[in-house]
């Protein structure tokens, strides 16, 4: 397989989108692809909170939830 | 799978600035563990205190609760909660439900002060106001302010000996270079675990102070704690400028966030020579303490044509 296809929601938006990337591809670079910086979120790989550095696989759901609220 | 460097498990977070992967487990401990150890280097809390929490629903302030109710159990202390409800539609009274909701389950007393009953305004009403009047201040301005000066009231009605405030090392960062943006000497000395000012105010204290925003949130998450995640509708201008300077200069250098702050602690005591003293006295309109001759609070009402309605809260008991 050339490509992996990940499926990416954030957590109080209802679409979902999804994605192509690399074979070897990690949160970290599906992040980057959307302009989140880690700082400001958290994200749940297929269900679980991992690190930004674990890698992707074909058919993952990856939810980006938003941790930055306050003014 | 990446593996917790301490444990083994699954790794949850990369805590770059440290060099460590964490598990879940390692990462509620370690923040607990923060937590604990900044109330004994700063001596924050005293075995017997009575302690209010100024919790709004968001993240920081409902781990804070948490954090306290156990602290409370093993050093004797008393705990209240006071929500400001400054009246934000959509906004303050989801939040408001879920202080509700932690307070009860923790059994911890919840008051509520409202601007609308206080200042005869919600916050809504006043930034309209604003507008129409052309002022150049925005609705964060009048927020801080105002819910400052009633969070100390609420805490001083209730015989608090310490009010806590759940901020968080990135909170804490942003002020530190709010402040040196500005120029503001006086401010940025107020800065700091701890903050002790004269008569008729309740020393603050910020027990989260050097726990990293996502820390925080991820603690919260990994609990399974019930918290308000949303944006509040009046974030922006320069605060949100500096929130998101500092994210990137920590994602491309980690352990800035932290420079930062140890540089700050290392020149505080510099600051005391530069930062002018002050008489403290009484607003003239209603009673607050203030360095001048009317309270901030009440200068931003009577600049929107608003006057306060009630010297005392009365809300939360007077005991």
């Amino acid at each position: 397989m050339t490509y992996i296809k990940v499926t990416v929601k954030q957590v109080g938006n209802k679409h979902k989108r999804e994605f192509r990337l690399g074979p070897h591809a990690t949160i970290a670079d599906l992040l980057k692809e959307l302009g989140h910086n880690r700082e400001t979120i958290v994200v749940r790989h297929n269900g679980k909170i991992v690190v930004e550095e674990e890698r992707l696989a074909d058919g993952d759901l990856i939810e980006i939830l938003p941790i930055v609220t306050g003014g | 799978m990446l593996k917790c460097t301490f444990c083994g498990r699954r790794a949850a977070y990369n805590r770059r600035y440290a060099g460590v992967l964490l598990c879940d487990r390692c990462l509620i401990k370690s923040v607990e563990k923060r937590f604990r150890r900044a109330i004994a280097k700063y001596k924050l809390l005293l075995p017997g205190e009575r302690i209010a929490v100024a919790v709004s629903g968001g993240k920081d302030s409902v781990v804070a609760m948490h954090l306290l109710v156990e602290h409370c159990k093993l050093k004797n202390c008393e705990l209240v909660a006071i929500t400001i409800d400054e009246g934000i539609k959509g906004y303050r009274d989801q939040s408001m439900a879920i202080v509700r909701e932690n307070a009860r389950s923790l059994g911890i007393e919840h008051f509520v002060v409202s601007f609308k009953r206080i200042f005869g305004a919600t916050l809504d009403q006043m930034a309209r106001r604003a507008r129409a009047k052309k002022t150049e201040l925005n609705p964060c301005t009048y927020c801080g302010v105002m819910r400052r000066s009633l969070l100390n009231q609420a805490a001083r009605e209730l015989e608090a000996d310490k009010l806590v405030t759940a901020h968080n090392l990135d909170d804490e960062v942003q002020a530190i270079m709010l402040n040196y943006v500005r120029a503001d000497f006086s401010r940025l000395h107020r800065l700091g675990p701890a903050y002790s000012p004269r008569e008729g105010f309740v020393p603050r204290i910020k027990p989260l102070r050097e726990i990293p925003e996502k820390e925080v949130a991820l603690y919260a998450l990994l609990r399974g704690l019930k918290v308000h995640l949303a944006v509040c509708p009046y974030v922006g201008g320069i605060h949100t400028e500096i929130r998101d300077f500092l994210n990137q200069l920590e994602a491309n250098h980690p352990n800035s966030k932290f420079m930062i702050l140890r540089m700050f602690d290392r020149l505080k005591p510099q600051l005391a020579g530069i930062v002018p003293e002050f008489e403290m006295r009484r607003c003239k309109s209603c009673g607050e303490p203030t360095s001048a001759i009317i309270c901030k609070s009440c200068e931003l009402l009577k600049g929107l044509g608003l006057r306060r309605l009630r010297k005392t809260l009365n809300s939360p008991k007077s005991r």
